[in-house]
């Protein structure tokens, strides 16, 4: 077992930053909560947590590129809490963007030349060349140094952020989620990588998904959830660690938690799971899909029953949100089928697949800022008579009371919660035949998942069918009949609840643990 | 085989660097040249050159730095108004006058930039179109400055030659400017900018500083061609100098040519200035002419006829390596 706690008698100028009571509130949302973390020289830092608990939020408030509501920050002793991003990353603090952001316009040699000639404006031309050339064989760039950065694919786009913020020779390195991606091949190289980076001397904080990346990187690990720190502690412990599991998985939930419309019972009494499809409502034939040159979804078969809910699971980055977006016509597949209620939809538009029946609650919840909560969901009915409108809107009221009583206010002045309510009573008002459910319960406290889901059972037992997209195995589990699991856009399982809730690869596709 | 190819491409690389005050040679034989050129050509040539040096300048501003100005005019017009005020007010020589108005120009953009700033991408357009239409404004209602008359300037008025000389001689103070602008290090942190401003900071870059001193640096050049503008017509008024036109021919002529290359903005301003001295019995047809070229060079050449000539460039050079490889 790893000691952890020998660290923290240590002195403050061991440090090389300290987070004191960060805090950052967006409208709704307190993405950084009340943060307290001491991060030692040359140590190397993990940080892990579900999506939209803030550990990207966190990164930009310790880069600069996010200011904070209140708290300070203490760099190598220094309080850069006030300092401009540009002046603490000629201080030595050095990050990487989640989604890459290259200069698109320029070479990726002129990418890397960006921070030589920022910091030293007269450095040599040999020196500053083979510094540049030095960093591209490193990162395995060596072959591109003359190509634009816009060409490259994502992958290499990735590398390009690490070694763009290693140009800096950075004191402190902030990595957001440089694995998320990566094939095991290159997950091995990028572990090399920080390996040769751990000189004792330079700190670099992880944040990570790929939980093989931490696992072998880190000493030292912190959960963050919710905005707030969950946990901290060695890696071994925290990985081991019950309470971590049940947040970052979800497999705490559900066991000791009643739900009053939990039809737990009901899972045995689902027979159409093991029959042969009587009928589908939705059928994807060999989908493939993608963001320009990066391709998410490879040959996807999927098909649901009327009346079904099916949950879609899987890592970030598997392709969950892409499988949503095409569904609902965001984005085009560029290969297969995608048949509703006895209609090819593959070649429609969104607005048209809304009007065949499918309603897509998007991730995000999409609040349009300057109507009010009627308005908001009025507008999703437009081309609807008024006596069904004023029904379907009365619907949503009893579903959702809380939005009775603020059908005045404008969408933004809600909580996050009653946001989240808004968007999926949003998603109803078209009368739907099919609703995707993409990560409604996204930074919302326990309680307020217990409500959506409560209203999600509801929607169930009147014979909506549903697609859930959830962080949170059990919930989604326990509400689904069937589920499917993606892992790098392809579909590595889909089977009953009961069946993929007890199946290993689960767990391990989730957290990286062996069988 | 590989020596020799570089050699050619730091051949070609050093045409590129001194392109520009080769092309201000060019114009140079004009003044050195006595009775060379007509009074008609002289003329031209002045106009020619007055245009590069704005495209230049604008082409600095967005092509390199992102900033993509429609307040060209208010720069012109400070330029005009400060360079006939001190030749009527002071007896200072003209080339005095051109630099107070080109650094009259900077000061201007160093004082609004706190707030321009502030603005990102098409925000900051319709910024600095406010700002020019603002200086308008308040040129016309102003007492001070002869209000929607203008001033008259009551020195000597130039000869033809006597332009030639002194926008030729900004023309070359241009190219440098630019040259080291474009192939220094200075332009790798413009670009930056230019691309990400936030991921720029990320790597260090101070952004507000290198937006700041791109803007000064390309005011001056714009308020200085202005100041000439007002000595060659010997009078200004707010609607001609900070007319609009200003802001859009030059934004035109740098689109025409070829945004954020190197020859793009000399290549549409010489490509415009011909086609309106061709045009200029049918001034309707000029304009539709242009907006029509507009279109087609934004759909199908959005680099412009700098960026069709680099691509036909780099086909033959590939042919021509390929043969010899063969």
């Amino acid at each position: 077992m790893i000691d952890d706690t020998s660290l923290v008698g240590e002195s403050s100028g061991a440090f090389i930053v300290e987070v004191r009571g960060l805090t950052k509130r967006y409208a709704g949302v307190t993405a950084a909560d009340n943060v307290n973390l001491a991060i030692s020289r040359g140590e190397v830092f993990g940080i892990i947590g579900p999506n939209g608990a803030g550990k990207s939020t966190l990164v930009g408030l310790i880069g600069g590129a996010v200011k904070p509501s209140s708290g300070t920050i203490i760099y190598a002793g220094e309080d850069i809490t006030a300092l401009p991003a540009a002046e603490r990353a000629r201080r030595g603090i050095g990050r990487t963007y989640q989604i890459p952001r290259p200069f698109l316009d320029m070479t990726v040699a002129e990418n890397l030349a960006v921070a030589l000639y920022s910091a030293s404006p007269l450095i040599s031309a040999r020196v500053a060349g083979d510094e540049v050339k030095a960093m591209l064989m490193r990162t395995g760039l060596a072959g591109e140094g003359h190509l634009m950065a816009r060409n490259l694919p994502l992958l290499r786009r990735k590398r390009l952020e690490v070694a763009r913020a290693l140009m800096l020779k950075p004191r402190l390195l902030l990595l957001d989620e440089v694995g998320a991606g990566l094939v095991d091949a290159e997950v091995t190289e990028l572990i090399e990588l920080i390996h040769s980076l751990d000189d004792g001397e330079t700190s670099i904080v992880i944040v990570e998904h790929v939980i093989r990346i931490v696992r072998e990187c880190c000493r030292r690990l912190a959960v963050l959830h919710t905005g707030a720190k969950f946990a901290e502690g060695s890696t071994a412990e925290i990985l081991a660690d019950k309470d971590v599991a049940s947040i970052y998985l979800g497999t705490g939930h559900g066991s000791d938690r009643t739900l009053p419309h939990k039809p737990r019972a009901s899972s045995t009494q689902r027979p159409m799971v093991s029959e042969p499809p009587s009928k589908t409502l939705l059928q994807l034939a060999g989908v493939t899909a993608g963001y320009g040159q990066a391709r998410v979804l490879t040959g996807v078969d999927f098909d649901v029953r009327p009346g079904e809910a099916v949950a879609i699971l899987g890592t970030n980055g598997a392709g969950k949100t892409t499988l949503a977006n095409t569904i609902s016509g965001m984005v085009r597949a560029t290969s297969g089928s995608i048949h509703f209620d006895g209609r090819d939809v593959t070649e429609l538009p969104s607005h048209v697949r809304v009007r065949h029946g499918i309603a897509h609650c998007m991730e995000g919840r999409r609040i349009f800022p300057t109507l009010t909560v009627e308005e908001n969901l009025l507008i999703a009915a437009r081309s609807i008579d008024s006596g069904t409108r004023q029904q379907r809107l009365d619907e949503i009221y009893r579903l959702f009371p809380a939005l009775h009583s603020r059908r005045g206010n404008s969408g933004t002045s809600l909580s996050g919660g009653e946001q989240q309510m808004l968007a999926i009573g949003r998603s109803l008002m078209s009368g739907p035949k099919l609703v995707i459910f993409d990560e409604i319960s996204l930074g919302l406290a326990p309680i307020m998942m217990d409500r959506l889901y409560e209203a999600l059972f509801q929607l169930r037992r009147r014979g909506l069918t549903m697609l859930i997209i959830e962080q949170d195995v059990d919930r989604a589990l326990d509400l689904a009949d069937r589920a499917c699991v993606l892992e790098r856009g392809r579909l590595a399982l889909f089977g009953s609840a009961t069946e993929i809730r007890s199946d290993r690869n689960l767990r391990r596709l989730y957290f990286g643990e062996a069988g | 085989m590989t020596q020799e190819r570089v050699s050619l491409q730091r051949g070609l690389h050093g045409i590129e660097q001194l392109g520009g005050l080769l092309i201000a040679a060019l114009f140079a034989i004009g003044a050195l040249v006595p009775n060379l050129l007509s009074d008609y050509a002289l003329l031209i040539g002045f106009r020619l050159m007055l245009y590069i040096v704005l495209a230049e300048a604008w082409n600095l501003l967005a092509g390199y730095c992102g900033l993509v100005s429609l307040g060209s005019a208010s720069f012109v017009g400070i330029g005009a108004y400060v360079l006939v005020g001190l030749l009527n007010q002071t007896g200072v020589p003209v080339p005095v006058a051109v630099l107070i108005a080109g650094l009259a120009g900077a000061a201007l953009s160093a004082a609004v930039s706190p707030a321009v700033f502030r603005l990102r991408g098409l925000y900051f357009t319709v910024g600095t179109l406010a700002l020019g239409e603002a200086l308008r404004l308040l040129m016309i209602n102003v007492p001070w400055f002869g209000g929607a008359t203008g001033l008259f300037l009551r020195a000597d008025w130039p000869s033809s030659a006597e332009l030639y000389r002194y926008v030729l001689a900004l023309l070359i103070l241009t190219e440098l400017v630019i040259s080291v602008g474009a192939h220094s290090r200075l332009s790798t942190l413009m670009r930056a900018v230019r691309d990400d401003e936030d991921a720029a900071a990320q790597v260090g870059v101070r952004a507000f500083r290198v937006k700041l001193g791109t803007f000064m640096v390309a005011s001056l050049l714009m308020s200085a061609a202005g100041a000439l503008q007002a000595y060659k017509l010997t009078a200004v008024e707010p609607y001609g100098m900070f007319g609009l036109q200003w802001s859009v021919d030059v934004l035109a002529m740098v689109i025409i040519g070829g945004i954020g290359l190197r020859y793009g903005p000399v290549i549409g301003a010489v490509f415009v200035v011909l086609l309106g001295e061709l045009l200029a019995d049918y001034p309707e047809l000029h304009v539709a002419i242009t907006g029509v070229i507009l279109i087609v060079l934004i759909r199908f050449a959005p680099k412009g006829l700098a960026g069709v000539a680099e691509r036909t460039v780099n086909l033959f050079g590939r042919r021509v390596a390929g043969a010899h490889s063969v």
